[in-house]
């Protein structure tokens, strides 16, 4: 599907908010989603019917998330999760963040949080869908981890192709080598060899 | 509230897998008064493709129905939407005719670059309604031949059919593909043609003969315009006439109309480059006021067509709703057809090369062109036809030459043996895979790997029990023995040219982020490593059989000479060895000594993004043995000051120049080694500046760019 955020980019007609004027809520019921149709529609070119957002926020409520600045929402995401070939895979359907609020991190913890959430539910890995010239959202999710797994050819119907982009969580298996590796070159490369749940507490608490 | 109701069902009528007919009126009577706007009734299986597929009646942005003027194209034709004459002022009349022309080449331009055929060419309601031109001898003929390309195109799409893009494109829903008649469209319009001709030549001839051809009656009304719009017309009609001989002259067994299909080529350049010219005449003699400039008009004279209605076949469009879709302008088809006629060109003037390896050679440079849907789905038809290569050679000669079996085996029984038939097919899919767009190329490419694995390990049994029984009984055992070794190099070689064109591609797609460029380039040299190493091995198994052929005693000994100088071809991957290597070791001190593009996300590490990219060759073990560890293992003491010793783009360069005489007479190879030469020579200066300043100068900033190769980046350094 499509995201539309622009971390690069800062805009500059809404004064300098505080990280804290954010305020970021797990979708609680109908009365949110009035306010996701609205930003969706608003700033995605594709149309999605109602039932298609009512598809995703209520089989999976705890996945879609709100940020809201002074009482207005300016940001969404919207996600599933579920069996895929044989993979338990998040899937982040649809991320917007209106324009005067974009390039200020919003996206990045409105989709984190998601992610967090697939991760502890016991997701292998988490997909999307990009314009490929949506180069916003590409930084965005290339500095979470994702790839650019696949190029599907003119996958919007504006004619624009899409990446496919694939987040990889680590798989347990994994970790007994990469320790041994870790023990072998103690002076070189550690910051890629900490394992990522020591690293995000190690980077919460700076 | 659903399962307080019973809902009575039907099993008398047959449904799809899992489902069955129920009759839900009494539940949707009970629940339609508690139901709000919104909210729907659904089965278990609703699901998001369901959900997509919904659409909300009266929003503009997903009810085709509402944006329709006319309910019907008889309605439409009823209400003069497609009037014939299209003006009781010949005049006139002529210049609609050349808006309807040029308004359908800029619909047919757009349908070849992806769109549907209803919302572009069959847009013209003169093109869905054959009959009501009939009166029209010049739009006649032209709606027939139209017909006819756009039934010949798809055919050949059809026919190649391993493109993802085909789907919308020969994607037909009932339209009127094929009139009644249209067969004989050239003949139709080459009488218009001759009409066309004289009036011209009546209106170009002096005075003095006018008498003589006063009888012909003039194509309009206005003698000062009588030259243009023949002329204009003219090269329309001869267009359509000699882009229908191209097709139809590809289209022979074998490439036997290729030659054919050249003159028809040139020809529609040339009608091309004509109809360019009468821009300016159709412009200044446009009837009425059409706006200023041409832009993104859809015909030269900058008109808006009459008889077209997109919105007439959009209920016949895609499962999806509809989209206003935006045709291509005038300017862009013409440049449209002429990049066309250009690839068709390359294709016809291919030598139908015998050799595998030169036709995948050929394919991967015609390729760089960026040739669209029409022009490979050609060359694909033209590559495999009846399960032969151009039609022609049967797959096995064509392994057998690529392999280089010695010449017996041709006859041998060894053919019908079934793994190698398999094989046959191998090549035949390589063969298509490689004409697809990029993106789906590289997909295939990833998948295909893993068979020609497979494919290895299975000839590598068969050939051992076959020839077990055989050497026993036979004393053909040592061409077997030959044979089979032969072809294993030859199917490991091919199994690693796969694999580094699949990482390759990766670069044209843009699927490589600056910070996973140092894995990408470390496995491409270990991928190319064992390309060179086989392709040196096939040549020098080659070389052996070769020279048995009872040479004299001298000659075996200046060969002897001869096969311990590495072959061009294995020094020319020996450059991209280098190349790939030397990126990797910069770009990996680049992150050990200055934190140049640091890899941590905070859901996952560099091993994820390497087992991600790198998982069908590490699926298919190409090569054995490697591995994220290995990765590691020779990146993490990459030093600047070390590198420049030992500095690769030196040896790289010192090669592509000792190869310039090996390959002069090959204009693709010779550009190639300027590409090496050119990055490599940039990237040992960039290696010096950074091991110099580096350490001493915080703001130095290193970035990668696609300067001088496709694929091997260009270090630049700037101050930030």
């Amino acid at each position: 599907m499509e995201t539309k955020t622009n971390e690069e980019e800062r805009v500059t007609t809404v004064e300098e908010l505080e990280g804290s004027e954010i305020e970021y809520l797990s979708y609680g019921g109908e009365h949110h989603l009035p306010l996701i149709m609205r930003l969706v529609d608003e700033e995605l070119s594709e149309p999605y019917s109602i039932f298609t957002y009512r598809y995703f926020v209520y089989l999976w409520p705890q996945l879609s998330f709100l940020a809201f600045h002074r009482g207005k929402c300016v940001g969404t995401v919207v996600c599933k999760m579920g069996e895929h070939r044989n993979t338990f895979r998040g899937y982040i359907a649809m991320l917007v963040v209106l324009k005067p609020y974009r390039g200020r991190g919003i996206a990045t913890e409105l989709v984190t949080r998601s992610i967090k959430v697939m991760m502890e539910s016991g997701c292998e890995e988490v997909t999307l869908e990009a314009e490929v010239t949506n180069k916003g959202a590409l930084a965005l999710y290339g500095r979470l981890g994702f790839i650019r797994a696949k190029r599907l050819f003119r996958y919007y119907l504006n004619g624009v192709d899409a990446f496919r982009l694939k987040l990889l969580f680590p798989r347990p298996e994994f970790q007994s080598s990469l320790h041994m590796m870790a023990d072998r070159n103690e002076n070189h490369g550690q910051k890629d060899i900490i394992p990522p749940e020591e690293r995000s507490l190690l980077e919460e608490s700076f | 509230m659903a399962e307080k109701l019973k809902v009575p069902i039907n099993p008398s009528i047959s449904s799809g897998e899992q489902t069955v007919w129920a009759d839900v009126s009494s539940l949707l009577q009970f629940t339609c008064k508690e139901l709000r706007d919104g909210e729907l009734i659904h089965g278990e299986n609703f699901n998001l493709f369901a959900a997509m597929s919904a659409l909300e009646i009266m929003d503009p942005k997903m009810d085709s129905g509402i944006v329709c003027r006319y309910y019907s194209v008889d309605e439409a034709i009823e209400n003069g939407a497609a009037p014939v004459p299209l003006s009781m002022d010949r005049t006139v009349d002529v210049q609609c005719t050349i808006d309807i022309m040029d308004h359908l080449l800029a619909c047919e331009a757009t349908w070849h670059k992806g769109h549907s055929l209803a919302q572009t060419v069959f847009s013209c309601i003169y093109l869905l309604r054959p009959d009501i031109t009939a009166s029209h001898a010049l739009l006649h003929s032209y709606c027939k031949v139209i017909r006819a390309t756009c039934n010949a195109v798809v055919s050949v799409v059809s026919d190649a059919r391993t493109h993802e893009e085909e789907d919308l494109f020969t994607m037909t829903y009932g339209l009127p593909l094929k009139g009644d008649g249209d067969e004989k469209c050239l003949s139709l319009l080459h009488a218009v043609e001759e009409t066309i001709s004289r009036q011209l030549r009546a209106c170009k001839a002096p005075l003095s003969k006018k008498r003589a051809v006063e009888d012909i009656e003039p194509l309009q009304t206005n003698p000062d315009l009588e030259e243009g719009y023949c002329k204009a017309l003219l090269c329309r009609i001869r267009f359509r006439k000699h882009f229908n001989h191209v097709l139809t002259s590809m289209k022979r067994a074998q490439g036997r109309g290729l030659e054919l299909a050249r003159k028809h080529i040139a020809s529609c350049l040339s009608e091309l480059e004509c109809i360019l010219k009468s821009l300016e005449f159709l412009m200044s003699n446009a009837c009425g006021t059409c706006g200023d400039g041409i832009g993104d008009k859809t015909t030269a004279s900058g008109c808006q067509p009459i008889g077209f209605d997109a919105t007439l076949n959009c209920r016949l469009s895609a499962p999806t709703p509809p989209r206003a879709i935006k045709i291509l302008s005038w300017k862009k088809a013409v440049e449209y057809f002429q990049k066309l006629l250009h690839d068709l060109d390359i294709i016809c003037s291919y030598s139908l090369d015998p050799l595998l390896e030169g036709v995948l050679r050929f394919v991967v440079e015609f390729q760089k062109f960026k040739p669209d849907l029409v022009a490979r789905a050609h060359l694909q038809l033209l590559l495999v036809q009846d399960g032969k290569l151009y039609g022609r050679d049967p797959i096995f000669a064509v392994i057998s030459k690529a392999a280089a079996l010695p010449e017996v085996s041709k006859n041998h029984d060894i053919q019908k043996n079934e793994v190698l038939v398999q094989l046959g097919q191998l090549v035949i899919s390589l063969l298509k895979i490689i004409c697809t767009n990029a993106a789906w190329q590289r997909r295939k490419l990833g998948k295909i790997l893993q068979d020609w694995r497979v494919i290895y390990i299975q000839l590598e049994l068969s050939f051992r029990k076959e020839f077990g029984e055989i050497s026993s009984t036979s004393i053909d055992e040592n061409l077997c023995m030959k044979i089979s070794k032969h072809i294993l190099v030859w199917v490991e070689e091919q199994t690693y040219w796969i694999a580094s064109r699949f990482l390759v591609l990766g670069f044209e797609l843009e699927l490589y982020s600056p910070g996973e460029y140092c894995m990408v380039y470390w496995y491409i040299y270990v991928v190319c490593i064992k390309l060179a190493e086989k392709t040196h091995l096939k040549m020098l198994t080659s070389n052996e059989t070769g020279k048995r052929k009872g040479k004299k005693k001298k000659d075996a000994v200046k060969d002897l000479a001869k096969d311990y100088q590495i072959p061009p071809i294995v020094l020319l991957l020996q450059c991209h060895i280098y190349l790939a290597e030397g990126l990797t070791m910069m770009l990996a001190a680049l992150r050990n000594e200055h934190k140049v593009f640091p890899s941590a996300g905070q859901f996952n590490t560099e091993h994820e993004r390497f087992i991600q990219h790198f998982e069908l060759l590490q699926k298919a073990s190409i090569p054995d043995h490697i591995s994220y560890l290995s990765f590691k293992e020779s990146t993490t003491h990459a030093r600047l000051s070390t590198l420049v010793t030992h500095n690769c783009f030196k040896d790289a360069q010192k090669i592509a120049k000792e190869l310039r005489n090996s390959f002069s007479h090959d204009p693709e190879r010779m550009a190639e080694l300027r590409r090496i030469e050119q990055v490599a020579e940039h990237n040992g200066v960039a290696l010096n500046l950074i091991s110099q300043l580096g350490t001493l100068d915080p703001s130095l900033k290193v970035y990668f760019e696609f300067i001088h190769h496709p694929y091997f980046a260009t270090a630049v350094v700037k101050r930030s």
